[in-house]
């Protein structure tokens, strides 16, 4: 039962693909297709596939989570007539995007227009092959995994500007601006405090920091550094009340006003695929990721894939977070994001690598228990 | 980035209507803005010269699309002051209680429309949902929600339904809950403040200079209210406090149209009291058959036929929603108004936007432009 990973089951599915597809073969390449190297090449694919399927389908099922939500703080319903209530409204919106007709404005520039939204989509995917999802259900047990994550997570403004600027349209060049602007002032609050859960745990591989988290949750002891990264999340995911650059009021649709048909689909998917990697982030730092406390009953956590289970539970009810504080606040202004971002957040985020670099040194703290020894 | 103009319209989500607003920035500062406005004209005063007294209403419904009413009232007034007919003092409270339910429909609608351009998407759709109540309302009198042509000269076109008074009375308790609900999602937050406060300022004296009328010119400070000093239908009869705030800005305008929305459920209650307590007529007697009654007596067949008026000039001033709209109508003595000419306090409130818009940010742009609540219909007529 514990040993089942992701790599496993593709494994075991490309062996039996491949001795079906070799007793069919006559005998000469039967060797060959069922060789291991053939194998393992199988298997990776697979394996790719299946994280490919399931982020989108978790992106599209997360568009569906806020619309539903966002619903009911508003007094209505949300989707409820494609598929049961509203299921797949999402893919109806997205087939249609997908046969729309994929235009270019005239003075726009060619390869700038549809590099931008492609190379966001992609790395924004790449992203999911780096995260772990649950114990043994990741590409591999990368040293550096959490610094890789956040590397391909800060490309985003470089190609969002690069959108904007080849859209040639003053409404996308602004929403651009804004958009480096704020990702470059909130990349910085962002880093401190994952450097906070760093100090904790002794590594940037994610897989030990979820498993340094089984004493206590990392949120307790370093509240300040969640504060911090949560805040600081809103703005890299361009969320409200920090969602200025695509602010429709008035920039019409900020940096995307050009986009139409499948390239916007693009935009709009690696938006929620970065809320998506913003959410499963939170889970894996500071809310034991796919594990729970000891004291929950052995029921629960017993079951099969009940870690990515209750690592998908605390990712959407993360989300649901995000949903609420759009639901409820309103939007700041530019200068005073960046004022926020420089003066109040780096602050913050310097106290709160205080604090975790205290908490080593204490070791003991009396509600939460000890810290283990940390870079074991 | 250097100096450039933008355009802020025709189509951009920040107009509420069909307008431009061009404005010169310099990254993300104002220099200079220049409103631009006639994308909605259909020359309603001019087709009013060829239309009997009572067509021109429906003509005044398409003038302002949240409120209606008003400007039906505003026209009514005129038109009747320049024919010589006095309306039953029912129509006239009936009147009021139309002005003030619409001013509370209009302002919810500038509530939801406001708190979009803040980037607050629950208020919104809260006020939509209390709107609808008041709308519902319109519709069981006047058959329509939103071009009502309900007001005749000489009165209005029919009486409350059965049971109409009890259901306001449970609408306006509704009403007055929901209030304290908007308050506490905009004043309860921080950003909101962040947002308004000291934002789009227009001191009483530049007000008064460009001729901005309406919550703009009281939330700096004037008590200045056409329902109090040139009292018209029956508001001299009623109870009710000018709603007046200090500070000229976005928050300022806010907290006059919230306690407007009170000061009307006020009136309206007060009115709905008086309604169930005066049974009569709510139209003139003895109106020719081309003012339209439905059911003038058909007696003297020629005299409702020929009758005319004789000649005259009305005017009248009424306090929109938006701000005071005046009325002129003058009355050659035929069956059709001779001339027609209105003026929309929302054009010069639009029109004064240099004032509170240059020196702050692009992001400033739709709440300030919200604050001054846009009705383009009028604008252009």
């Amino acid at each position: 039962m514990s040993t089942v990973t992701l790599y496993s089951v593709s494994s075991d599915i490309a062996t039996a693909v491949l001795n079906a597809v070799g007793s069919v073969l006559p005998a000469p390449y039967r060797a060959d297709v069922t060789a291991p190297t053939t194998e393992t090449g199988l298997a990776v694919l697979i394996f790719t596939v299946i994280l490919l399927a399931a982020s989108m389908i978790n992106t599209i099922m997360l568009i569906w989570w806020e619309r539903k939500l966002l619903g009911r703080f508003m007094d209505r319903r949300g989707a409820m007539h494609v598929g049961y209530a509203g299921l797949l409204q999402n893919f109806a919106d997205g087939f249609k995007l997908f046969r729309k007709h994929t235009f270019r404005p005239r003075e726009a520039d060619s390869v700038g227009f549809f590099f931008g939204p492609t190379a966001y989509m992609i790395s924004s995917l790449i992203i999911f092959g780096i995260l772990p999802i649950s114990s043994g259900w990741s590409m591999g047990l990368l040293p550096l995994s959490l610094l890789l994550a956040l590397v391909i997570f800060s490309f985003a403004p470089l190609f969002i500007f690069v959108s904007a600027w080849s859209s040639n349209n003053k409404y996308s060049l602004m929403g651009g601006m804004r958009s480096a602007a704020q990702m470059i002032a909130y990349e910085v609050p962002l880093l401190l405090a994952v450097v906070a859960v760093v100090i904790v745990s002794g590594s940037f591989n994610l897989t030990t920091i979820v498993a340094e988290q089984q004493n206590y949750w990392f949120w307790g002891p370093l509240f300040v550094a969640l504060i911090v990264f949560v805040a600081a999340m809103l703005a890299e995911m361009e969320r409200i009340p920090f969602d200025l650059p695509e602010a429709e009021a008035e920039l019409v649709e900020g940096w995307n006003t050009e986009y139409g048909g499948m390239l916007f689909a693009f935009f709009m998917f690696a938006d929620y695929l970065r809320g998506l990697v913003g959410s499963i982030l939170v889970v894996l730092l500071f809310l034991g990721g796919w594990t729970l406390p000891t004291w929950v009953p052995s029921p629960l956590t017993a079951f099969p894939l009940a870690g990515i289970f209750w690592f998908m539970v605390k990712t959407y009810l993360v989300f649901g977070l995000f949903v609420w504080i759009r639901a409820s606040l309103p939007r700041v202004r530019t200068d005073q994001l960046l004022r926020l971002g420089w003066n109040r957040m780096i602050p913050l985020a310097l106290l709160s690598v205080f604090l975790a670099a205290a908490l080593v040194t204490v070791r003991c703290v009396p509600v939460f228990g000890c810290v283990p020894s940390p870079g074991v | 980035m250097s100096e450039m103009w933008i355009n802020m319209g025709p189509q951009h989500p920040m107009t509420h209507g069909l307008w431009n607003l061009r404005v010169r920035i310099d990254g993300e500062m104002i220099l200079d803005v220049d409103p631009e406005m006639g994308y909605l004209h259909r020359g309603i005063e001019k087709i009013s010269e060829d239309r009997h007294y009572n067509e021109v209403i429906t003509l005044m419904d398409r003038c302002c699309y949240v409120a209606g009413l008003s400007w039906e009232h505003l026209y009514i007034l005129a038109a009747e002051e320049a024919l010589h007919i006095e309306p039953p003092e029912r129509a006239k409270y009936l009147r009021m209680m139309c002005d003030e339910f619409q001013r509370i429909g209009s302002h919810i609608m500038w509530y939801s429309a406001f708190v979009q351009d803040i980037g607050l998407m629950t208020p919104f759709l809260y006020g939509m949902r209390d709107r609808d109540l008041i709308l519902d309302l319109f519709q069981s009198y006047t058959g329509a929600r939103m071009t009502y042509e309900y007001m005749r000269v000489g009165g209005v076109r029919n009486d409350l339904p059965l049971g109409f008074t009890d259901q306001a009375r449970k609408v306006l308790d509704w009403l007055i809950d929901r209030f304290r609900e908007y308050d506490q999602l905009c004043l309860g937050s921080t950003i909101f403040h962040r947002r308004c406060d000291q934002l789009g300022v227009l001191k009483a004296n530049d007000c008064i200079t460009h001729g901005v009328t309406g919550p703009m010119l009281r939330s700096a400070g004037v008590k200045r209210d056409l329902r109090k000093d040139r009292p018209y239908a029956a508001y001299d009869q009623v109870d009710f406090d000018v709603a007046v705030a200090d500070g000229a800005d976005v928050t300022a305008r806010y907290l006059v149209r919230m306690e407007e929305m009170r000061q009307s459920v006020r009136i309206v209650r007060q009115t709905l009291d008086w309604l169930d307590r005066h049974p009569g007529p709510v139209i003139a007697e003895n109106l020719p058959r081309w003012l339209g009654a439905p059911y003038a007596p058909i007696g003297d067949e020629g005299y409702l036929l020929k009758r005319r008026y004789p000649k005259g000039v009305g005017f009248s001033s009424v306090e929109e929603p938006h701000g005071e709209a005046q009325a002129y109508v003058v009355n050659e003595g035929g069956e059709h108004p001779y001339r027609v000419k209105f003026r929309s306090p929302v054009f010069a409130n639009i029109s004064a936007a240099r004032q509170y818009l240059v020196g702050y940010h692009v992001a400033d742009i739709p709440p300030i432009m919200g604050s001054v609540d846009i009705c383009v219909g009028e604008v252009d007529r």
